[in-house]
């Protein structure tokens, strides 16, 4: 038997198989466990983070599917995440209907917004692309303020709970093990998604459209596809952003929230599944790191309490997204992938 | 193998979910301490209001400290920065509870955050203020949310009553400017119902949003309607930006109202002469004012090194200090025992409790947490940059 | 001249200044983008930096209003300096995207640090320039807006000069048609970049000053960034007369839209009405009006 030294493959299918060593199995199983046992130790302020951090991925990973693979920028998935959002809120309270019916039906209204905004959208590039989706996102933002028949406008609308057959998740740490399940649901359908001829056509048309073109990949066909795939998710993200608040307001989903987006997926790592999920969290968890350890240096030093001022817990959010950046363009998956061939090649890192 | 992995798996969950209630314990009260939170945004484009409200909050919890406190026990306010945003704020409470353990929020900060937390608020029995004055607070009931302040209705309807009653204008061409947000729409459907019952219909409704850099098409198309009346449904910023396009054109109204958001000695100071034929209402009293309530609060400004420059907002630092006085009081009256439920009751034996000019006098019982429906006129002073108030306590007119 | 035509006159006309704003705005992010490919977020702090620092200057330093000027451009235009050197040399050659989100970042940033160093007060601006209107046949224009179309009139012209004859002008030209090959003619693209962050933040150091003339100034400045970014693309991001163009077109649209549109439709189609028009044009011009079509090598 040969010695096994960094990646030996055989085949092409060995190549793109979901886990690839024994090893990834094993941690993604530790990981499990650690994460169903979380509940157990963790307060309920934790427990709402990491669900607010799954809405995020899932919503991360629908964004990194139209920008990050298929290259196309938004500035508008807060519109998407919005358009599910409410069409939960719309729908479950109106005619009190259950949740398998509410997620599905957002993701797929989304998407039909998806394709509202993909089709005209074709012709588009880069930036000219990003401040369409945005026009677009103030326009779904002035239409939810307006329509108050619908949305009840700028008073909100109240979400009912969240009701498992029969079992109502009336509470964060009840809710939690749903979102795993959905999140973890999202995360391989993305990676299958991506390793189908479907996910190689986007990174095709990524990459270089016009040769994709040629190659004989309908541009028309995966363009929309991939913005209509995105905005599915969008919506399942914006629909569990519902059941998880219960309560939602047009102010909830502002150009903000789509440049957040964005910058999820751009310091988690373009292009990279993995990347998604670092981003979501560390966009998420990370201001309400730096507040706790801003609070706990207060606690040391303090003669400084009355003196700090919040505004250095958001420059230090701030710093930290561009000395990440600039220290790996690549984002978080790039600084994941380093630290693992380190370890996987040690000694040998070179 | 794999069935029964999964079922194990599932019945891990399950009795993990049974667990995983969280116990109700004695929060933030022991022998020498009271541990308040208070969830308002510090940062951003919105800390101008935030930041005054809550110095205003902390200074009188000091102020308290240094008369000895409160049943020999020191309040210790724990603030948490939301940035105005609702998953923050829903952050923060939860953050204020497990790991702070506070006894209760002397304010949840806006309407939508509020709104957003109103289930763990009513589950670990937080008492609070809210900041933001909708009718959804308290009508249905709501047991922790103590209401103050007039509601947005209330205050338009008696700046409708106003110009019929006391400008004395048996037809007068109203018009309304509003930003779309909860205050403005609120307050449009208000105006535009109130002037129906005197039998007068609007001339003009603009939407005027809280960034405008100009306001020269609202002010434009006031000026061809001949609107005499302006209402203004906005916050500070669109306002004066309002006032100065007005001046620009020399569009001079018999008045243009604004509501509590709005009514602040910084509209003065912004706009001069601008501001000449500005009429405001709001539920607390103003900083010039004479009343023993109002002189506590400047009196507690200065103790801790504050003077109306310095806080901005005084208007809002005035809400501030009210609020927690009535937090100081609810603690006095809730005797040795303190706890969420001790804390409810003592709001709920206000009678007609008079805060010497802060507030309009109130009262909460064990049914009702309606806030009362009063508000005092103000009028531009602009030689002295601020506003003076020219009404007392005032509510809606009975309409037949 | 009967009422109507005046309301319409009126609105052009005011339109007119706003989009001198939105123009000046819209000229400092195409200066960026145009060499650096960079959509440069952070363009709407400095416009708020520029405000606060001219505010400071006047009020706490008692310097006179020119000299505040001309500081704060001086300032602003160091700001930018720096923020090349430390931000963005050392991401020279990576990915956009990094770059852009580096940019996020410094947004963020320089905001908070904006709310500590300055407070987060609303702050009123002593201005000099006298609040009387002028009236011209019944046309009404405030003071401070004639300063703000001659001041664009002035800036665009400088600039037009620069770029058409001046040696840094054409370097910068070059580099922003082709990196490599300015290179290689040895144009130092380092000391272009430099130079283009030091004129655009300038550039929005005078939107700055002019908006703290007209608003209160406090941390929301930074938003009025946002509402040029029609501007931007409907003039075609890489060319400034376009952003111009773009700028007062968005500013004229605006007004016209909130003096008739929304007596008609309502709920403030005012500032929805810009983002709706530039989606129409870019259905029919996918690089804005002006903008060139780039031709692909695959």
């Amino acid at each position: 038997m040969a010695i096994r030294s960094k990646t030996f493959r055989e085949s092409y299918y060995e190549d793109i198989k979901l886990f690839k060593t024994i090893w990834i199995k094993s941690w993604i199983g530790l990981l499990l466990v650690v994460l169903a046992v979380l509940p157990l130790i963790g307060d309920p302020y934790i427990i709402y983070l990491i669900n607010i951090s799954c809405i995020a991925t899932v919503a991360a990973l629908g964004l990194n599917i139209l920008t990050g693979f298929t290259g196309q920028i938004s500035l508008g998935h807060a519109a998407f995440f919005a358009i599910g959002a409410y069409c939960t809120a719309i729908i479950s309270s109106r005619f009190q209907l259950p949740f398998w019916i509410c997620l599905p039906a957002s993701g797929v209204v989304a998407a039909c917004a998806g394709l509202l905004v993909g089709i005209p959208c074709l012709r588009l590039k880069g930036l000219y692309l990003a401040m369409a989706t945005m026009s677009f996102g103030v326009v779904v933002e002035y239409v939810v303020i307006t329509w108050d028949s619908v949305t009840k406008g700028v008073r909100g609308i109240g979400v009912p709970t969240l009701n498992l057959l029969g079992y109502p998740l009336d509470s964060n740490n009840k809710l939690y093990y749903f979102m795993i399940v959905l999140t973890a649901l999202a995360i391989i359908a993305a990676t299958n998604l991506m390793r189908t001829r479907v996910g190689r056509a986007f990174i095709a048309i990524r990459d270089r459209d016009i040769a994709a073109e040629v190659m004989g990949v309908s541009l028309t066909q995966y363009k929309v596809m991939a913005f209509a795939i995105s905005s599915f998710y969008a919506g399942i993200a914006g629909g569990l952003y519902a059941y998880v608040m219960e309560y939602i307001h047009p102010e909830h989903f502002t150009f903000l929230l789509s440049v957040q987006y964005l910058a999820m997926i751009i310091v988690g790592g373009l292009g990279s599944i993995l990347g998604s999920i670092f981003g979501a969290v560390f966009i998420t968890v990370i201001p309400e790191f730096i507040k706790g350890l801003a609070q706990f240096l207060t606690l040391l030093f303090p003669a400084i309490e009355d003196k700090y001022d919040d505004g250095w817990n958001i420059a230090a959010f701030g710093l930290l997204i561009m000395l990440f950046l600039i220290f790996e363009p690549k984002g978080l998956s790039g600084i994941w992938t380093r630290i693992k061939t380190c370890f996987k090649n040690w000694p040998y890192t070179y | 193998m794999e069935v029964k992995k999964i079922r194990t798996v599932l019945l891990v969950i399950a009795l993990i979910c049974l667990f995983a209630s969280p116990a109700l314990a004695e929060r933030g009260v022991t022998k020498d301490t009271i541990k308040l939170g208070l969830i308002l945004v510090k940062t951003g484009p919105v800390a101008a209001l935030g930041l005054p409200d809550g110095h205003g909050m902390v200074d009188y919890m000091k102020y308290l400290n240094d008369q000895g406190g409160v049943h020999g026990r020191k309040v210790k306010v724990i603030w948490e920065d939301d940035e105005f945003q609702a998953p923050k704020s829903v952050a923060a409470l939860k953050k204020l509870i497990h790991r702070d353990k506070v006894l209760s929020l002397i304010t949840s900060g806006g309407s939508n955050q509020t709104i957003a937390n109103m289930k763990t608020i009513n589950k670990y029995k937080i008492s609070n203020i809210p900041n933001a004055l909708m009718r959804e607070f308290f009508d249905p009931y709501q047991p922790y949310i103590f209401a103050m302040g007039a509601t947005y209705e209330c205050q338009y309807q008696c700046i409708v009553d106003y110009i019929f009653n006391d400008m004395k204008d048996k037809n007068p061409r109203i018009g309304v400017v509003y930003a779309k947000k909860e205050y403005g729409k609120i307050g449009l459907k208000a105006i535009r119902e109130r002037a129906k019952a005197y039998g007068v219909d609007l001339v003009s409704e603009l939407v005027l949003p809280t960034g405008a850099v100009d306001a020269s098409s609202q002010v434009l198309t006031l000026q061809k309607n001949k609107v005499d009346y302006v209402i203004t449904c906005g916050v500070l910023p669109p306002v004066i930006s309002f006032l100065k396009t007005a001046e620009k054109y020399s569009y001079k109204p018999k008045a243009v109202f604004g509501f509590n958001w709005a009514t602040d000695d910084m509209i003065v100071k912004a706009c001069g002469k601008g501001a000449e034929n500005y009429i405001g209402v709001n539920f607390v009293g103003g900083w010039a004012d004479d009343s023993p309530g109002i002189k506590l609060v400047r009196k507690v400004a200065e103790k801790y090194g504050r003077d109306a420059k310095s806080i901005g907002l005084t208007s809002l630092y005035v809400h501030g200090i009210g609020a927690s006085y009535l937090f100081g009081e609810a603690f006095k009256r809730a005797g040795k025992d303190l706890n969420p439920d001790s804390l409810k009751a003592a709001f709920e034996t206000f009678r007609d409790f008079d805060t010497g000019g802060i507030f309009p006098p109130l009262t909460y019982t064990d049914k009702s947490h309606a806030p009362p429906e009063m508000v005092k006129f103000f009028k531009a002073d602009v030689p002295n940059k601020r506003l003076v108030t020219v009404t007392g306590w005032r509510t809606p007119k009975k309409m037949k | 001249m009967n009422a109507g035509l005046m309301f319409f006159i009126q609105l052009v006309i005011s339109g007119i200044a706003l989009g001198c704003l939105y123009a000046l705005i819209a000229v400092g992010f195409v200066l960026i983008l145009k060499a650096t490919d960079i959509l440069n977020f952070a363009q709407g702090e400095v416009i708020m930096l520029s405000a606060f620092i001219c505010y400071f200057l006047v009020t706490t330093f008692h310097l006179p209003f020119l000299l505040a000027i001309l500081l704060t451009g001086i300032i602003a235009g160091l700001m930018g300096f720096v923020t090349e050197r430390l931000v963005l040399r050392p991401m020279l050659g990576e990915p956009v995207f990094a770059v852009v989100m580096v940019t996020i970042g410094l947004s963020i940033f320089l905001r908070s640090m904006a709310g500590i160093l300055f407070g987060h007060n609303n702050l009123v601006f002593p201005s000099p320039i006298p609040k009387e209107a002028v009236r011209m046949g019944g046309i009404v224009l405030s003071q401070t807006e004639i300063w703000l179309m001659l001041s664009t009139f002035v800036l665009i012209t400088v600039f037009f000069i620069f770029f058409k004859y001046s040696r840094m002008g054409l370097a910068m030209r070059g580099t922003a048609d082709d990196q490599d090959v300015a290179l290689l003619m040895g144009i130092s693209v380092k000391q272009v970049f430099a130079l283009i962050w030091a004129v655009s933040f300038i550039t929005a150091a005078v939107s700055g000053v002019f908006l703290a003339n007209i608003m209160v100034i406090n941390l929301g400045l930074t938003f009025v960034a946002i509402s040029a970014f029609p501007a931007i693309i409907l003039g075609g991001l890489e060319s400034i007369p376009g952003a111009i163009i773009g700028g007062l077109a968005i500013g004229i649209i605006e007004n016209l839209a909130g003096g008739y549109l929304d007596q008609i439709i309502g709920g403030g189609v005012k500032d929805v009405t810009p983002f709706v028009v530039l989606f129409l044009v870019l259905m029919i011009r996918p690089y804005g009006l002006f903008g060139k079509k780039e031709i692909e090598r695959v």
